[in-house]
Parts: C-alpha cells; sequence; structure tokens
C-alpha cells in the first residue's frame, strides 16, 4: 500500500499544481518511481497507491504500472483515490484512514502481509529481507528503521530497540531522544493485526489516525510483537525544498551518496519518447546529470538536467535543478534555482542568488525582469547576486523565442 | 481514408563486408547512440496511425526480436491489430544488401496480405534514418491511380546501396537501376500498394519469386504503373560502417538532427531502465551524442556513445562511435574508432583510425560485470 496522496506543501511551487511523488527527480525519475521500482525489484506485483491532492499527472504517470513491470493479471498497480460510500464521503483523514477506507483492497486481494510505503521517499531497497525478518521474528509489525545524526532525531519517530530488534519504545518527534534509530515510516504488517488495529482505530474519535502517532503506540501498548529492521543504504524523505535539492546533488560525484549506477536493482521509470541529448560545440558540462531530450549548448555545472530541457549558447546554469522541459536562453545566468517543468528563463536573465537561499520557480512560467521582480518584492525569491559578479562574457541576447522544439 | 497497415522489411544485410554491419541485420544496427536502424520506419507508421504492422524478420533475428519484442515501445502491444513478425527466406541472407522487397518473403506470408485485403500497406526496408508522414503519400498514391506509389529522393551523393529511378515528365518510373550518383532520383526503400494489387502482383511474378519486386516490375515494365512521390525532408540510408559512420557524424549538428527529431513526429526505441547520463567534474564534451547510462570523466568530443558506456578519468574519445555497454579505461584514447558492444579498452590503449580508414573493435560476447563499470 503505497500512501501518495500528500500536497508536500514544502516544496512550495513545486507541487502546486503536481502531487508530490509526481515531481521530477534526478533527471528522468519522478519521486514514486523508486517506490514503485522496489516493489517490483523485491518481488511485490500487488501494489495499491493511494492518491488525493492533485492526481491527474500521477494518474496518468503510474498508468497500467506497465513501465514497472507492474501490469499483471494477478494483482497488478490499483489506484485507490478517496470515494463516496452510500454514508457519504470525505478526505483521507490520516495514513491510518486511508489504509482503512481501503480495506476492501486488502480483503479482496487477501495477502498474508502487508507493506505499508510513502510514495515520496528516495532509496534503493530490498523489502523482500524485510519480510524475511518480519517472518523470523515472528513479528506482528516490523518497521524499517536507520540511524540518524542524533541532532536530527528529533525530527523523526524514535525507536528505542531491545537487543532482539525488539520495538520497546515509539516516540514521534521526541523532544529529548533516547535512541537515534528513526522510523522510515516502512512498515510490514501481518494482515490479521494490520485489520484488527485499523478497524479499533477507526472507532476511535479522539485518535488523528496516524500510524506513527496512533496504531504504532497502541499496539506497543498492547504487548503486541513489534520488530525493528535495519536499514544502512541511502534514504531520504524529500519533504523540503532543501532536502529536495540536496537529495539531487547527493547524486553527483564520482563517488555519490546516493548511486544509481552500480546498483543491480534498476530504478525503472515511465519515461516520455525524447531523441538522444545533444551536447553542443561550445558547451561545458561539468558535474551533472544530463537526462535525454536535452540539448546543452551553454555551461552547466553542479546541476542536473532533466528530461528535454534546454540550455541555449551563452547560458549558464550553476547549482541548479532545471525539470522536464525547461529552458534557459542564450546569455541567461541560473545559479542556485530549480526550475519548474516546462518553464522558461529570458535571454540574458539572471536568476537565483550565490547565498544559501535556493529560488524555487513553479511550472509553466514564463520568466521575465518583471515576473522575477515581482518574486523578489513578495519575499518569493532571493535578489539575484550582483549582475556585475555574474559571467563577465554576457551578451546582448539575440535568441529567438519559440525556436527548438518550444 | 481507407484503412493503411505497415510491412516492414528486414530480411537483408548490409553490402559491405564489416564485422560490425554483417553480423547483424541492417534493421538492427545501433545508431545514435539509443536507437536501432528500424526505429525509424517502424515509427514512421506509428505516427501515421498504422495500427497493424508486419515485419519480415531475417533468420539471424534475435537482436531485432530483442529489440522491438511485443512492440510495446511503439504502443503496438495491441489486443486486435498490432505486430505480426512474419518469417523470412533463407535466400534473403544470401543476397545481403540487395533486394529488400524479395517475392519470396511476400510469398511466403501472403496470409498477413489476406487478412487485410481492403486496405492499403506502405512497405519500408529499414534502413533509412527518415522522418516522414506516410499520410501525403497514401493520398497521392489513391490520387493517382497508380498501382504503385515510391518514395523518391534526389540523391545528393553516392551509394551503392540504393536504386535509382528514371522518372518520365508524368512523374512515372520508367527504368531502375542500382547505386545512385549525385542529381539521381534515388528510392527511399518505401513505397504504398493497394493490398488487393499487391497480391496481383504476388501471383503475376510468382514464377520469379527469386527476384526483389522492382526486378520483377522492371523485368516486365509495362504490366505495372509506378507513381514516383518525392519526400523533401531527411533522409540517410545506412548500408555500410562509412555510411553508419558519415550520417552520425553529420548528425551531431543540432540543425540537421533538429530536423530528423520532430517532436511531433517522436522516433520510438527501446525503453532501459538506466538512470540519465552522468558527466564528472573535470568532464570535457563538445558536440556528442551521449545515452542513458553512461558516465563521462574524460573527454568526449564529436563523437556518439550509446547506453551504459563509461569514459573513465583521463581517456580521451574523439571522432568515434561507441557502442553500448562499454568502458574506455583511464588513460585511453580513441580517435576515429568503432567500438562495438560489450568493449572494454585497457588504460593506456591509443586506437586511431582516419576518415577513410575507421579502427574497428568488435562485438564481445559478453557484457562487463556491474562491478567493473566503477573506477
Amino acid at each position: 500500500m503505497l500512501l501518495a496522496g500528500g500536497q508536500g506543501s514544502r516544496l512550495l511551487a513545486l507541487t502546486k499544481n503536481v502531487a508530490k511523488p509526481a515531481v521530477a527527480f534526478g533527471g528522468k525519475f519522478r519521486i514514486i518511481d523508486f517506490a514503485l521500482s522496489n516493489c517490483a525489484n523485491s518481488g511485490i506485483n500487488t501494489v495499491g497507491v493511494l492518491t488525493q491532492y492533485r492526481p491527474y499527472v500521477l494518474h496518468s504517470y503510474i498508468g497500467t504500472g506497465a513501465a514497472w513491470n507492474l501490469d499483471e493479471d494477478d494483482g497488478g498497480v490499483s489506484i485507490l483515490p478517496p470515494y463516496e460510500t452510500e454514508s457519504g464521503g470525505s478526505w483521507y483523514a490520516g495514513t491510518a484512514d486511508a489504509i482503512y477506507r481501503n480495506l476492501d483492497y486488502i480483503l479482496q486481494n487477501d495477502p498474508e502481509y502487508v507493506l505499508i510505503l510513502s510514495g515520496d521517499h528516495l532509496y534503493n531497497m530490498d523489502y523482500a529481507k524485510m519480510l524475511a525478518a518480519h517472518k523470523k521474528n515472528n513479528a506482528d509489525l516490523t518497521v524499517s528503521v536507520m540511524p540518524v545524526d542524533w541532532s536530527e532525531a528529533s525530527r523523526f519517530g524514535i525507536i528505542t530497540k531491545a537487543n532482539d530488534d525488539a520495538i520497546l519504545k515509539f516516540s514521534e518527534k521526541p523532544k529529548e531522544p533516547d535512541s537515534n534509530l528513526a522510523s522510515m515510516g516502512i512498515y510490514i504488517f501481518s494482515s490479521k493485526e494490520l485489520i484488527a488495529a485499523l478497524r479499533k482505530d477507526a472507532k476511535d474519535e479522539k485518535s488523528s489516525h496516524d500510524f506513527g502517532k496512533n496504531i504504532i503506540p497502541d499496539m506497543l501498548a498492547h504487548k503486541k510483537r513489534l520488530f525493528c529492521f535495519e536499514f544502512n543504504g541511502f534514504w531520504r524523505d524529500v519533504g523540503t525544498i532543501s532536502s529536495y535539492f540536496e537529495t539531487n546533488m547527493a547524486l553527483l560525484g564520482e563517488n555519490p551518496e546516493f548511486n544509481l549506477y552500480a546498483d543491480d536493482a534498476p530504478i525503472m521509470s515511465n519515461a516520455p519518447t525524447t531523441p538522444s541529448q545533444l551536447i553542443g560545440e561550445k558547451a561545458r558540462i561539468e558535474n551533472a546529470i544530463v537526462a535525454n531530450g536535452v540539448r546543452i549548448y551553454g555551461d552547466v555545472e553542479n546541476a542536473i538536467i532533466s528530461t528535454a530541457a534546454y540550455v541555449a549558447e551563452n547560458a549558464e546554469v550553476k547549482d541548479s535543478i532545471l525539470l522536464p522541459n525547461s529552458c534557459v536562453w542564450e546569455g541567461a545566468i541560473v545559479h542556485n534555482t530549480i526550475l519548474g517543468e516546462r518553464s522558461v528563463i529570458d535571454p540574458g536573465l539572471v536568476v537565483g542568488s550565490d547565498s544559501d537561499e535556493t529560488t524555487v520557480i513553479g511550472n509553466d512560467v514564463i520568466v521575465d525582469k518583471e515576473y522575477l521582480e515581482k518574486l523578489i518584492a513578495d519575499g518569493k525569491a532571493p535578489r539575484p547576486s550582483s549582475y556585475k559578479k555574474a559571467k563577465s562574457t554576457i551578451k546582448k541576447a539575440v535568441a529567438q523565442k519559440g525556436g527548438g522544439q518550444k | 481514408m481507407k484503412h493503411i497497415v505497415g510491412l516492414l522489411t528486414t530480411n537483408y544485410l548490409s553490402t559491405s563486408q564489416s564485422e560490425i554491419t554483417s553480423r547483424r541485420p541492417l534493421a538492427a544496427l545501433p545508431v545514435l547512440g539509443r536507437y536501432r536502424m528500424l526505429d525509424f520506419a517502424l515509427s514512421n507508421m506509428v505516427n501515421a496511425g498504422i495500427k497493424t504492422v508486419g515485419m519480415i524478420l531475417p533468420l539471424n533475428y534475435r537482436s531485432i526480436v530483442d529489440h522491438v519484442k511485443s512492440g510495446k515501445d511503439w504502443a503496438l502491444d495491441r489486443k486486435h491489430a498490432g505486430l505480426f513478425y512474419l518469417p523470412g527466406t533463407p535466400y534473403g541472407l544470401a543476397r545481403r544488401g540487395d533486394g529488400r522487397f524479395l517475392l519470396r518473403d511476400f510469398l511466403d506470408n501472403r496470409a498477413f496480405l489476406d487478412r487485410e485485403r481492403d486496405s492499403y500497406v506502405v512497405v519500408s526496408g529499414g534502413s533509412i534514418i527518415y522522418n516522414m508522414d506516410y499520410l501525403p503519400l497514401v493520398e497521392e498514391h489513391i490520387k493517382s491511380g497508380a498501382d504503385i506509389t515510391v518514395v523518391t529522393k534526389p540523391a545528393t551523393m553516392e551509394t551503392s546501396g540504393l536504386i535509382s529511378f528514371s522518372i518520365s515528365e508524368d512523374g512515372c518510373v520508367k527504368d531502375y537501376k542500382k547505386g545512385t550518383k549525385p542529381g539521381d532520383t534515388a528510392f527511399l526503400d518505401t513505397f504504398v500498394v493497394s493490398a488487393e494489387k499487391f497480391l496481383e502482383l504476388l501471383d503475376l511474378y510468382q514464377a520469379l519469386d527469386h527476384l526483389d519486386l522492382f526486378e520483377a516490375i522492371a523485368s516486365e515494365k509495362t504490366l505495372v504503373s509506378v507513381q514516383a512521390f518525392e519526400y523533401d525532408g531527411p533522409a540517410f540510408p545506412v548500408f555500410s560502417l562509412q555510411e553508419l559512420y558519415s550520417i552520425s557524424m553529420a548528425l551531431l549538428n543540432p540543425e540537421l538532427s533538429g530536423l530528423l527529431f520532430d517532436w511531433a513526429r517522436p522516433i520510438h526505441t527501446k525503453a532501459h531502465d538506466n538512470p540519465s547520463a552522468k558527466y564528472e567534474p573535470g568532464a570535457k564534451t563538445s558536440y556528442a551524442m551521449v545515452s542513458g547510462g553512461s558516465i563521462v570523466a574524460g573527454t568526449v568530443e564529436n563523437s556518439i556513445l550509446g547506453r551504459h558506456v563509461v569514459v573513465e578519468p583521463g581517456a580521451v574519445v574523439k571522432n568515434s562511435i561507441i557502442f553500448e555497454n562499454c568502458i574506455v579505461k583511464k588513460g585511453a584514447k580513441l580517435d576515429h574508432v568503432i567500438v562495438d558492444k560489450n568493449n572494454i579498452i585497457p588504460e593506456k590503449t591509443e586506437l586511431k583510425g582516419t576518415r577513410e580508414h575507421l579502427a574497428i573493435k568488435e562485438k564481445q560476447m559478453r557484457p562487463p560485470k556491474a562491478s567493473e563499470f566503477v573506477f
């Protein structure tokens, strides 16, 4: 059961018109690729995807699940949006409520175990290993955990465990954590226990119907068999602009923290048909990921250039992420910026600051001087670093708008 | 508009004897990093709204079927219609590049045409890089009332692979010869015919079944009316290694490849699940096509890299084409080289060819292990 209904409001303009799991990542991917690929690579062929916020892009991207080899007769991908019943309808109230309201789906498939995942986490994990641990421990619930920095521990659900991995204590965002093992929001339940716990929780009017806040503490209190499973690979919840930005950048470098190139379990994606990428004569590309369909004629450094994006001659893109089909016109300078899908930076414009603050441009925007001034005036973007300090070779833009594939 | 089906012929090899082009069917030759030659004709069919495509296969069909599979990447995995693999005769390989439209291959697969009796059939070989809208061709064919309408283009260079037509003032094909010289009317291995007429022609030429359809037509010119239809878009025939090389280099030019890769009519190819191409700090790249899963840490200039190619730090790749699953180790230098699949170029190797005499690294059977791609 893949929870993919969240808005991801802290991703600001990036999720204004798409759900967070459908936000592009790492050049050719979208965030949900990781959870779906992990399922497929772990041998899970029945996946319910719970959607709610701005679902169109997400739904059409998932399609039949064929891109992840999940278009199977027996199981496959089912999209599970909130629905009306004879007694009315409402939005999913919390993670547990979302699953509870799709109990029919679980009962119909009648699995022995249910894996509950978030659609907005970036990692490559074999859930089969976690399931093996769950079975070995004869557990009712297994929670995947990973060690985090002590300084960060109070941001997470923190687990205190015994030597045999049994969970002794679970505290949601504790002020004074007594462990640094954080819950990754990945749960394997034995079906019977899940169904019982959800039915009980649904009757509790005081509950906020959340796994971390309600279900796990209640199961612990009732002496259920709760175990944890430690994961030591790369895992990120890209909840904020800075974590989204940093996780993209973690793909870069010769020994990247998040290595997609040396793994036997490929991350699959429903990538569109585009031509080969084309690197022009005067292009300079260092430390970058560049997807298919991209044309680069300018300078690119420390950047993620997503599918079919365009960097014109004399343009400079540094410490930035260009999302699919975005475009930086001739002579424009883009630093420390996330440029939304299909958005365009006008010729010669300077966007982004060399301070810590990332400039975020949403989808489908034409960024001209006026638009940028308004963003800055509204406090939505930092003032660009001194125009003089920027690349000395800015030429007066001569690029014709409307050229290329645009 | 009547119903149109496609028929793609791939039962022939290259006329040149180089290992790279002679081992695999020409239609399965890797090109421009992530494509195979047949992608262009097959995509043209799909982009014209054709939902039924027959593909005549050579005996050595492994690489073609591995690439096209169910036809899913061209949306040809249909419950009805879709992709039909049709067995070609052994004769195709014996005739090498000559004879793309063997009567025997068509006769053996009459069943496909019988099913589509009421349709027009767009027939194409699999060795032209082009992006053509077939609909005006079919419209013109219906309007002219000709038996067959062939796609032509004025030849700009000398080739031995194509055939050329002499055309009368009213656009009728009068004669044909092998090879093209600049100024000739080159046949782009594409024609349209109604299935009904096609079946009639097959009956007519049954006794000449060892010939190519156009050889048979040329032998009895008055029996069949052949009309020419001039195509004015980009078209690049690839029948030899030399042609593969010069056309690949030419298509590094953004304007030319922009014409070919019309975004309204995308060229489809087999989807791979590899991450996007990666450029390391210190990488130098100019005039290049780099495919998914590749990592560039050295220098790549005026070159095309297939999927999953690693150019290690200090390695230099110039004026070269590297097919998928290759590693160019530290300090190796390649200039005017074509490297076929699965090669590891050892450290500090220097390979240098010239435009006329390209250096070749032949295909290795086993791809390097995943661990070998780490440097």
